[in-house]
């Protein structure tokens, strides 16, 4: 592990205060010591950083999918005080929203095993990639609907059933939602890109529900051994990234007018309470709808697809759950013995709420909040539960997937695309995408190992495993 | 005049280097449209940009951001510029094509450009730069 990093219990790592100066808390991190290796200095620095900032409450945390990103490390969490805190775009990401849904269907490994026609029909109708455009006529006044109703703006347009907004986190969209807040600029880029995957870590996956560790939860969760799923992995696309983009230099003069000192122009935020906290928080909230309608609209065509091909009813593939990975959210914590109202960023890191929760619906109070971790491109997904030690120890939260441990400029270099795909196809897995670079770019070797990542979240408490999900076909955004 | 890729975990790392802060500029520009769109980019398409800024950083970032906009929202592809930095004011004449899906998709979206890591520096051999392009 890195100099000046303290063991403090199993998994459990603190960087203490005065790893970089000014910090107010500890830095905190779950990691194995075998993930350890991989561990960069840069990511703990910013971790360090996070401790800096004014508000935050208990520690600066990482989960074991910790990496090196700007502004938070990857994987960072952090909880800020409503009257003290602030609020900073460097802990939600340029992706606002980026997130994760799943859903099942009746279909077992041997319906879809080696269908390319499945793979290739699903990449024809749903846009990828660079310069990927909508199909769909989104019109200026369906986005301000998006941005206000998220979800279930698309629901209501006829893309998916009210069943599914239960099984979103939040309901897919957030009430504080504020599109004055959104500039023209990035509701210019809204409008026809609605409906698509975009690139990089994107993707769609048909994977198989392959190893059930709780047979309970699982139930709760619709997953059933054998059976066919599918896992949308998508963010606010354009719409999102200006946000960031315009409300980084909003808040780059806030952070001077409230005489904020940080270490990181990538951390620029402003107090939660002042206008431009409220400002960034309504267009980052409604770009998290976007987000969440988005996903909506894929889903409603990968219904469409597989009822079409394997003639399924619509209302026999529901979703599993749909978490966001990239945000930042007003939620109810215990902080020293009292329930308050605070902040919590989370970039890189997935809400894992426990059992009991209110905002959990009725038929999954008994077990946690589904919590999805994507694996990489030929290695296994998860699917998790949240847990009371995730109340307690991380503002309900967990990690969110793999994790990189392989630059993209190794990665073109060290491996070929076209060996990836055969490799993976001799091992079952059909992948489709634009390029072969974006496939070298996302190899299964670039990531960390996921199951090690979930088996130190389970480990330490802060979820539970469910069920394994194995991959037999990947559209790569 | 040269930009590379520094090997970066999750994001595009690029250093430069040029004479000029406008030749450093437009090292940036064209590392950001070849990880974008690749190196099949030709010239025919011309787009006219000003930026101006409260310092260097600050310019280069907002003028990488602009572009980013206007490719994505016109569908252009830029394969060169000429940019004119006089203080905090940038002028930029981009050339480029219409986005083809055939020639230019095997690059990755880049979401924004980061202030971490953001380094412009001035030494005996010109000026140097490291920036990130979150992708």
């Amino acid at each position: 592990m890195l100099d000046g990093v303290r063991q403090t219990g199993v998994n459990e790592w603190e960087v203490p205060v005065g790893y970089v100066p000014g910090m107010r808390v500890t830095g905190k991190f779950f990691l194995s010591e075998s993930l350890g290796c991989s561990l960069e200095s840069g990511a703990i620095e910013q971790l360090a950083n996070v401790a800096t900032l004014p508000g935050i409450i208990r520690h600066s945390l990482a989960m074991p999918d910790i990496h090196w990103g700007y502004g938070f490390p990857i994987g960072g969490v952090a909880a800020f005080t409503l009257d003290e805190g602030v609020i900073s775009p460097g802990g939600v990401g340029f992706d606002i929203n980026c997130g994760v849904r799943l859903l099942t269907t009746p279909l077992i490994q041997k319906d879809i095993s080696g269908r390319r026609d499945l793979i290739e029909e699903l990449f024809r109708a749903v846009p990828t990639g660079v310069g990927g455009k909508s199909s769909l006529r989104i019109s200026p006044p369906d986005l301000e609907r998006m941005m206000i109703k998220g979800a279930s703006w698309a629901v209501d347009a006829g893309y998916g059933t009210k069943r599914d907004l239960v099984r979103c986190e939040d309901g897919g969209y957030m009430k504080l939602a504020d599109s004055h807040a959104v500039s023209a600029k990035a509701k210019q880029r809204g409008v026809p890109q609605g409906g698509t995957l975009g690139s990089g870590n994107h993707f769609l996956e048909m994977q198989v529900v392959s190893e059930i560790f709780d047979p309970d939860a699982a139930e709760a969760f619709g997953l059933r051994l054998g059976e066919i799923c599918c896992m949308i992995h998508c963010g606010s696309r354009g719409l999102g990234h200006q946000v960031c983009t315009d409300h980084l230099k909003l808040l780059e003069t806030a952070t001077k007018k409230y005489h904020i000192t940080i270490p990181d122009r990538q951390l620029a935020c402003a107090p939660i309470t002042s206008p431009e906290g409220k400002d960034y928080f309504g267009a980052m909230a409604a770009s998290a709808n976007y987000a969440w309608a988005n996903r909506q609209l894929i889903t409603h065509t990968v219904r469409q697809v597989l009822s079409k091909m394997f003639k399924i009813d619509y209302d026999d593939m529901p979703l599993v759950y749909d978490v966001a990975h990239n945000v930042a959210k007003f939620e109810e914590h215990e902080v020293d013995g009292k329930r308050m109202n605070v902040c919590v960023h989370r970039k890189g890191a997935t809400r894992a709420f426990g059992p009991e929760s209110d905002v959990l619906p009725f038929d999954l109070k008994s077990i946690g909040q589904p919590v999805i971790i994507p694996g990489s491109m030929g290695t296994s997904s998860f699917v998790l539960r949240g847990t009371k030690t995730a109340m307690e120890k991380t503002f309900g939260s967990t990690c969110h997937g793999a994790g990189r441990i392989m630059s993209r400029t190794q990665a073109k270099k060290q491996l070929s695309g076209k060996d990836i795909t055969a490799n993976l196809l001799k091992a079952g897995i059909i992948v489709r995408a634009h390029s072969d670079n974006a496939i070298a770019d996302e190899a299964p070797e670039v990531y960390k190992s996921s199951d090690e990542v979930v088996n130190v979240v389970h480990d330490v408490g802060i979820s539970r495993l469910v069920a394994r999900l194995s991959p037999l076909g990947v559209i790569k955004g | 005049m040269s930009f590379e890729e520094i090997s970066h975990t999750a994001d595009v790392k690029i250093r430069a280097r040029a004479l000029t802060l406008d030749a450093l500029f437009t090292e940036a520009f064209l590392a950001l449209m070849q990880v974008v769109y690749g190196t099949d980019r030709q010239p025919g398409t011309i787009k006219e940009i000003q930026i101006e800024s409260d310092n260097i950083e600050s310019l280069l970032c907002d003028f990488l951001s602009e572009v980013l906009f206007i490719a994505e929202v016109e569908g252009l592809v830029f394969s060169q510029a000429d940019i004119k930095i006089d203080g905090l004011h940038l002028t930029a004449i981009l050339d480029g094509e219409s986005f083809d899906p055939l020639r230019h998709s095997s690059g990755t979206e880049v979401k924004g450009i980061s202030y971490s890591g953001l380094v412009i520096q001035k030494d005996a051999n010109g000026y140097m730069l490291d920036i990130l392009f979150d992708v």
